[in-house]
């Protein structure tokens, strides 16, 4: 099943890198020209359900990497099989100065949620989707907070550490 | 009932019943609200010191803060401590609400919450057990008695300072001022800005 998964991707995408490292899990390494694409294919091929979007900041590269984890939903009455218990993972890798990618809520809906968060926490701009807004935090960051470049030291010492105890002001 | 105690139930019975009825805000922050339930149900029935959950903050003056506070959490935290009536005591509970705890240098997490609002006692440990609890509840009880427990006069009092404070955390904030600020509120907004 995986490994007919895998000549599939192989012929319709040239230029992406599968790895199997384990079983039951893929991991497929592409452009980011490709990556929706791919994403639109495995949604074809059975793979329904978008886990997680998630990003890694290589700051000594100077990319993000956008991970994507997909599964299969158990069909009913059915045991487990092998395409159900397996994940794949789709990378790909965006430029950091200018951060940029498509938004693919029209491919899974279920990804608002998490490019909001990911727009949030790493200030990365999904073009097209429909209301970037904050989702968890209340304060303004100059840098967004997840990068590697944001000190938290330095903002505690700038911001939690500069108000000062009720008790020093007698 | 204890005999010793009568002299005291006749000459502060207010006292007396703050002590002996207190009803917790059912309000959840942090990991801390995990050993709660334990402490509120069969196994440690904190009944029996008379502690009781409520539903809202408008019926508690018991403010138990369990576990580490985020600025989003902290603008509800003080939402409902103003809305509490008074007399009103609060708990930090856990290593967090005191210095940080292990979230010392996030960049979201407050560290010391009583900056913000003022705090009665405190409960060491990550996590404390529920006999925790209720050892604070007792102590809580020698504080009443001593007239020690007096967070909700502090805030009446310094209420301009603690107000300045949350509004530096915050920019503006949405609601009005409980108690009058004063000029010297301005002032310090002012230089501070």
């Amino acid at each position: 099943m995986k490994n007919s998964l895998k000549k599939d991707l192989e012929s319709v995408f040239k230029g992406i890198q599968i790895t199997v490292p384990e079983k039951d899990r893929m991991i497929i390494t592409a452009k980011k020209e490709e990556a929706q694409s791919i994403l639109r294919f495995l949604k074809d091929n059975g793979y329904e359900h978008l886990g997680l979007v998630s990003c890694v900041d290589w700051i000594e590269e100077k990319e993000f990497e956008l991970v994507y984890i997909l599964s299969a939903y158990m069909q009913e009455d059915n045991e487990y099989t092998e395409k159900e218990k397996s994940n794949i993972i789709v990378k790909t890798r965006i430029p950091r100065d200018n951060p940029r990618f498509h938004t693919v809520i029209p491919i899974f809906q279920s990804s608002e949620p998490y490019e909001r968060e990911l727009h949030e926490l790493y200030g990365i701009d999904f073009e097209g989707h429909p209301r970037q807004i904050p989702l968890f935090l209340e304060r303004d960051y100059t840098i967004p907070p997840f990068r590697k470049d944001f000190d938290t030291r330095k903002y505690v010492e700038e911001v939690f550490d500069k108000i000062p105890f009720i008790e020093d002001k007698r | 009932m204890d005999r010793n105690k009568l002299v005291k139930w006749l000459k502060e019975p207010a006292k007396m019943g703050h002590k002996y009825s207190l009803h917790a805000v059912y309000f959840c922050t942090g990991c801390g609200i995990i050993e709660v339930p334990p402490s509120i149900t069969a196994r440690w029935d904190a009944e029996r010191f008379g502690v009781i959950p409520v539903a809202t903050p408008r019926q508690a003056n018991l403010f138990l803060i369990t576990g580490y506070v985020s600025v989003k959490t902290l603008k509800a935290i003080i939402r409902t401590y103003e809305q509490m009536p008074e007399p009103k005591f609060s708990v930090g509970f856990g290593s967090c609400p005191v210095n940080g705890g292990m979230y010392w240098d996030s960049y979201n997490t407050i560290k010391h919450l009583d900056k913000y609002i003022p705090v009665d006692g405190w409960i060491a440990g990550c996590m404390p057990r529920p006999e925790a609890i209720f050892v604070a509840v007792t102590h809580l009880w020698t504080l009443i008695d001593k007239e020690m427990a007096n967070g909700y006069k502090r805030y009446r009092e310094k209420y301009k300072y603690y107000r300045a404070n949350q509004e530096q955390l915050f920019g503006k904030l949405e609601w009005p001022p409980l108690f009058p600020v004063g000029d010297k509120h301005e002032e310090l907004a002012e230089k501070r800005s």
